[in-house]
C-alpha cells in the first residue's frame, strides 16, 4: 500500500478533459466541483429571492436576509465604513461560494476545490481586483498611488518607500490565496492521515489494526468536525481580510 | 471580541504576518534564482534576494506594529462590535 499515492489520489486534482484539434479542454475534479457549487447556488438564491408567498418562502428570505444582514453588520461596515456598501454584494457572494466550496469538500465523492492553489489565487486577484478599485473609486489615481506612502515619510525615501509598499500589498493578496489553500489541503490531508492508521496498523498485524479502529475513528470524527468549523472560519477570514485591505485603502492616512 | 488592546482585525492582522514574512523572503530568493539563471552569477544574485526578502519581510512587520501602534494611541479603533 503505498500511502502517499492514496493521499495525493484523494486530494489531487484529476485531469480527463477533453482535446479538440490541438485545444485542450479541461475538465477536472475541482472544476466540475465548482460548477455544481455555482449552479447549485445560483439556482437556490434565485428561487429564494423570488419565494416569498409560501410559508417556507418567507422562511428562505428570512435566512438570506440575516444572512446578508450578518455580513453587511459584522464584515463590511465596521471595516470598510460607509462606502462599503456598494461592494456589499461582492462580499456576500465571496463568503458565500468559499464557504459552499469548503463545504462541499465534506461530501463524499466531491472534492475540496479550494484546496486547490489556483482556485484560490483566482479569488485572491478578485479580492485584489475589489481593493484596487476601491481605491481608485474614492482617490482617483494619484491619491491612491499617495496612499502607498505613509505620512511623515521624508522625501528622499519616498523611491525606496513606494515600491516597498507596492510589494507588501501584492503580499498581503498573495498570503489570502495561501492561507485558504494550506488550511484544506492540509485538513483533508489529516483526515486521510487518521484514516489510513488503521490500514497501517492492521497491515503489522490484524489484532493490531482492530485496536488502532476506535481511536483513529473518534480523532476522524474530532477532525472532521474540526474542518466544518474551519470551512467557516477559513470562509469568514477571507472575507474580513478583504474588507480589511479594502478598508485600508479607502481610509489611507 | 479582542484582547490585550488589540481588536480581532488586528488579531488577524498579526497571524498573517508570519506568513506574509514568509512569501516575502520566497519572493527575494525566487527572483534572485531567476536572476542567477538568467546572468550566471549563482550564487550571489540569490544571497542578495535572500536578504532583500528577509529587509521586506521586516519592513512588513515594522509597518503592521508602528500602524497598530499609532490606531492604538489615536484611541479611535473600536471596531469590535461592528461600529467605530
Amino acid at each position: 500500500m503505498d500511502v502517499a499515492e492514496i493521499i495525493s489520489h484523494h486530494i489531487l486534482d484529476h485531469d480527463w478533459g477533453l482535446s479538440l484539434g490541438g485545444w485542450r479542454l479541461p475538465i477536472t475534479t475541482h472544476s466540475v466541483t465548482i460548477f455544481v457549487v455555482s449552479v447549485l447556488l445560483l439556482v437556490g438564491l434565485v428561487y429564494i429571492s423570488r419565494a416569498r408567498a409560501s410559508r417556507s418562502g418567507r422562511l428562505l428570505t428570512t435566512l438570506a436576509e440575516s444572512y446578508i444582514t450578518f455580513v453587511r453588520d459584522s464584515l463590511v461596515l465596521p471595516n470598510m465604513g460607509a462606502e462599503g456598501r456598494g461592494f456589499l454584494p461582492y462580499f456576500c457572494t465571496l463568503f458565500l461560494f468559499i464557504l459552499s466550496i469548503n463545504l462541499a469538500g465534506m461530501i463524499p465523492e466531491m472534492k475540496t476545490a479550494t484546496s486547490n492553489i489556483s482556485v484560490t489565487a483566482a479569488l485572491a486577484i478578485c479580492s485584489g481586483g475589489v481593493i484596487l478599485y476601491s481605491g481608485l473609486k474614492y482617490h482617483g489615481i494619484i491619491g491612491f498611488l499617495k496612499g502607498f506612502v505613509p505620512s511623515g515619510t521624508p522625501v528622499w525615501l519616498v523611491p525606496l518607500i513606494f515600491p516597498l509598499e507596492i510589494i507588501s500589498t501584492i503580499i498581503k493578496v498573495c498570503v489570502l490565496a495561501i492561507r485558504l489553500f494550506a488550511n484544506m489541503l492540509s485538513g483533508h490531508m489529516v483526515l486521510l492521515c487518521l484514516l489510513l492508521i488503521i490500514f497501517i496498523v492492521g497491515k503489522m498485524h490484524i489484532a493490531a489494526g482492530a485496536g488502532a479502529l476506535l481511536p483513529a475513528m473518534v480523532l476522524e470524527i474530532f477532525m472532521t468536525c474540526l474542518e466544518l468549523l474551519v470551512a467557516f472560519l477559513q470562509a469568514y477570514v477571507f472575507t474580513l481580510l478583504t474588507a480589511i485591505f479594502a478598508g485600508s485603502v479607502i481610509h489611507t492616512h | 471580541m479582542g484582547f490585550g488592546g488589540f481588536s480581532k482585525q488586528d488579531h488577524l492582522q498579526i497571524s498573517s504576518l508570519g506568513m506574509e514574512f514568509a512569501v516575502a523572503e520566497l519572493l527575494g530568493i525566487g527572483l534572485g534564482f531567476w536572476l542567477d539563471s538568467k546572468c550566471g552569477t549563482t550564487p550571489w544574485m540569490l544571497l542578495v534576494g535572500a536578504v532583500v526578502g528577509f529587509a521586506l519581510g521586516f519592513y512588513i512587520i515594522f509597518r503592521a506594529a508602528k500602524e497598530m501602534e499609532r490606531q492604538a494611541q489615536a484611541g479611535k479603533v473600536k471596531k469590535d462590535n461592528g461600529r467605530s
